[in-house]
C-alpha cells in the first residue's frame, strides 16, 4: 500500500501556480536568502517566506511536528554557536563587548565567562533567520505538490522520461518505506527485539540491525514485481511518453518566473558590490573591544 | 552521430548535475551551522561534482557495449526503490531518529549496504541513482545540509559495485579488487600511522550531548577501521567460498566505498582548505573504514536473502 504526503488540494497562494514555475522561483529565493547575511535584508526576506507559509492554508497542527523537529535543531545550534562564540569567525576580526557575564561559582578554580558581544549576537540572530526563511519555504513542499505531478514536473524541468519517473517514484516511495520501517520495528520488538538495547561488539551490533533493514528491503523488492508488470503492461519506455496530467505555463506562473529571476540577480549584483554582508548596528560599535 | 544511448546518459549526467546545484541551494542554509560550513569556496564544489560525473561517464564510455549499463523498466523501478530505501534508512540512522550508540567514535550507519547491494545486484546504474540521489534526498530529510560532492561520492560507491556485472570472469576481477583495495586501505593506514602523534581530529565524529563537534582525536579503533574492514572483507571472500556472489559483492562494494568517498574527502583538501592529513586521517578513515565493517556484515545477509527471494519467486 502507497504512503503519501500529506497533500491536500487548498486553495492557497503558492498551489495557485503551476509547480515548475514555483520550484524555478524556489531555487532563485534560496540563491537570494544564502548571498546575505545582512539581518535588514534578511528580514525582508523572511516576512515574504513568512506571507506564503500564512496563505498556504495548511493547519499548524498539520504542520507542528516538522515546525518543532527544524525549530529545535536551529535554534539549538544558534544558541550553541553564540555561547561558544564559534562559527561566523570569518565575519569579523575583532568583537564588541556588550557586557561580560561572569558565574558565581568556579570549577576547579576556573570561572566560566559569558562574553555578550554584538558580533555574536547578531551572527546568530542572522543565522536564525536565514535558516528559518529557507526551512519555511522548504516545510510547505510536500504539503502543496500533488503526488501525482512529481513526474511531470521533473520531466517539464527538463529531465529524460526515465529519470523523471524514477525521480517520481522515489519520491512517492520515500513515505512508504518510512511506514514499512515502522512496521518492521514493531513486529520485531513483538518478538523480544530491542534496538534501543543493542549489545556486544560492533559486529554483533551492526548484525543485529538486520531483522530491520533485510526485510524492509527484500519487501521492497518482491513488492516491485507488481509495479514492474503494471509498467511493462503500459509499455513503459517504448517511446517518448506522454502524462496523464498535463502543465501548462499561464502568464501568472512566467510572471513568477520573471519575479523569481529578478530577484536573484538584483541579489547577486547587491552580494557582488558589497551589500548585504555581515551587518551591526553602528550605535554598538562604540562599545569596548573584547 | 551520436548514438541515442550516449545522448542519454550524457543529459542524464547533465540533469544529476542541476539537482545537485539545486539540493545545494535547499541546503545551503543548514551549511552555515556551525562547523558545517561550505568554506569560502563554494563553486569548487561543483566543479568537483563536474569531476566526479566525467569520472562516472568515463567509465561508461569505456564499457558502453557492455548490457550492463541498459535502462529498462526494472531498473527504473530499482533506482527508485534504492533511492528511497537509501534516503530512509540514513535519515533514520544519522542519530536524529535513533540514537545508536557509538562504539569508539564509529556511529552505526548500516545504511551504506544499499547502494552497495542495489549496485552489485542490479547494475552500476541503479547503484549511482541510488547512492546519489538517496544521499541528497536523506540529507534533505534530515536538515544536515547538504555536501554535493558527498552525494556524487555516494553514487560512485553503488557505481563501482554494479561494475562487477562489467566482468565475465568473476573469480579473477575479484582478486585484482582486493588487492587495488588492500593498496588503497593500507596507504590510509600508513599515513594514520605516520601522523598519529599530530592527534588529527576525527571531524565526523559528533555527539553534541557530551559537547564534542568534530575536534576529538581520532581513536587507535577508528584510525585502524579500514584494515579492520579489509580483514572482514577477507574473510567474507574465503569463508564462503563456494558462493562466489557473497565474496564479489562486498569486494566490488568495498572498491566503490574506497573510491568514492576518497574522492569526497580528497575534494574537502581544496573546498574546505583541509589539510591532507585531516582529510584522510580525519575525514576518509573515519568514515571508509566502519563503512567496510558495516558492508562487509550486512551486504551478505542482503545478498543471501535476495538469492532466496529469487529462487522463491522463480526469477
Amino acid at each position: 500500500m502507497l504512503v503519501t504526503w500529506r497533500y491536500r488540494k487548498r486553495r492557497s497562494l503558492i498551489q495557485s501556480f503551476d509547480p515548475r514555475a514555483w520550484i524555478i522561483f524556489y531555487l532563485c529565493f534560496m540563491a537570494a536568502v544564502i548571498s546575505f547575511w545582512d539581518v535588514r535584508v534578511l528580514a525582508v526576506l523572511f516576512a515574504v517566506a513568512l506571507g506564503v507559509v500564512f496563505t498556504s492554508g495548511i493547519g499548524w497542527r498539520e504542520m507542528r511536528r516538522a515546525w518543532l523537529f527544524i525549530g529545535g535543531f536551529i535554534v539549538y545550534f544558534s544558541l550553541f554557536t553564540f555561547l561558544t562564540g564559534r562559527g561566523g569567525v570569518e565575519f569579523y576580526t575583532e568583537e564588541h563587548v556588550i557586557r561580560n557575564l561572569e558565574a558565581s561559582f568556579t570549577i576547579l578554580g576556573w570561572r566560566p565567562v559569558l562574553h555578550v558581544t554584538a558580533e555574536r549576537a547578531f551572527y546568530a540572530l542572522s543565522m536564525v533567520v536565514r535558516v528559518f526563511s529557507l526551512a519555511s519555504m522548504t516545510i510547505l513542499i510536500p504539503y502543496s505538490f500533488n503526488p501525482a505531478q512529481y513526474g511531470v514536473t521533473f520531466r517539464g524541468l527538463g529531465v529524460p522520461d526515465k529519470i523523471a519517473y524514477a525521480m517520481d517514484l522515489t519520491m512517492r516511495f520515500v513515505p512508504t518505506y518510512a511506514r514499512d520501517f515502522q512496521v518492521t520495528l514493531d513486529a520485531q520488538r513483538a518478538r523480544g527485539y530491542e534496538i534501543e538495547k543493542l549489545r556486544g561488539g560492533l559486529v554483533a551490533q551492526v548484525r543485529k540491525l538486520a531483522p530491520l533493514i533485510v526485510p524492509v528491503t527484500i519487501q521492497a523488492i518482491a513488492g516491485s514485481e507488481d509495479i514492474i508488470d503494471a509498467m511493462d503492461l503500459r509499455a513503459f519506455g517504448v517511446r517518448p511518453r506522454t502524462w496523464l496530467e498535463e502543465l501548462h505555463y499561464r502568464p501568472r506562473d512566467r510572471a513568477l518566473m520573471i519575479f523569481g529571476a529578478a530577484l536573484l540577480v538584483f541579489s547577486l549584483a547587491l552580494a557582488y558590490f558589497g551589500f548585504g554582508s555581515f551587518w551591526i548596528p553602528e550605535s554598538l560599535r562604540s562599545l569596548p573591544l573584547l | 552521430m551520436m548514438d541515442r544511448k550516449l545522448v542519454n546518459i550524457s543529459l542524464t549526467l547533465i540533469v544529476v548535475f542541476a539537482s545537485f546545484l539545486l539540493l545545494v541551494w535547499v541546503g545551503g542554509s543548514v551549511l552555515n551551522i556551525e562547523r558545517l560550513q561550505t568554506g569560502e569556496r563554494p563553486l569548487l564544489r561543483f566543479v568537483f561534482v563536474a569531476v566526479g560525473l566525467v569520472a562516472a561517464f568515463g567509465v561508461y564510455w569505456v564499457t558502453r557495449a557492455n548490457k550492463a549499463w541498459e535502462v529498462g523498466t526494472r531498473e527504473v523501478v530499482y533506482m527508485a526503490i534504492g533511492a528511497a530505501l537509501y534516503a530512509v534508512f540514513s535519515y533514520l540512522f544519522n542519530g536524529t531518529v535513533f540514537l545508536v550508540p557509538s562504539v569508539s567514535q564509529v556511529a552505526l550507519r548500516p545504511a551504506i549496504a544499499l547502494p552497495m547491494f542495489f549496485g552489485y545486484a542490479f547494475g552500476p546504474v541503479v547503484g549511482f541513482f541510488t547512492g546519489a540521489m538517496g544521499n541528497m534526498v536523506g540529507d534533505a530529510l534530515t536538515g544536515f545540509g547538504l555536501f554535493p560532492q558527498w552525494s556524487v561520492g555516494n553514487g560512485l560507491i553503488g557505481l563501482i559495485a554494479g561494475m562487477a556485472m562489467l566482468y565475465p570472469d568473476k573469480k579473477k576481477s575479484m582478486n585484482n579488487v582486493l588487492i587495488i583495495g588492500a593498496v588503497l586501505a593500507g596507504l590510509a593506514t600508513l599515513f594514520y600511522l605516520f601522523t598519529r602523534s599530530q592527534a588529527i581530529p576525527n571531524t565526523l565524529f559528533f555527539n553534541p550531548d557530551a559537547g564534542i563537534f568534530g575536534d576529538q582525536p581520532i581513536t587507535l579503533f577508528a584510525g585502524l577501521s579500514a584494515v579492520i574492514g579489509f580483514i572482514l572483507v577477507l574473510v567474507v571472500r574465503f569463508a564462503f567460498a563456494n558462493n562466489i556472489d557473497f565474496g564479489a559483492a562486498v569486494t566490488w562494494g568495498m572498491l566503490g566505498n574506497l573510491i568514492g568517498l576518497g574522492f569526497a574527502a580528497l575534494s574537502d583538501i581544496w573546498i574546505n582548505g583541509y589539510p591532507p592529513a585531516v582529510a584522510i586521517v580525519g575525514e576518509f578513515l573515519p568514515a571508509a573504514g566502519p563503512n567496510l565493517i558495516f558492508a562487509a556484515i550486512l551486504v551478505p545477509i542482503l545478498v543471501a536473502a535476495y538469492a532466496a527471494l529469487r529462487r522463491q519467486t522463480g526469477r
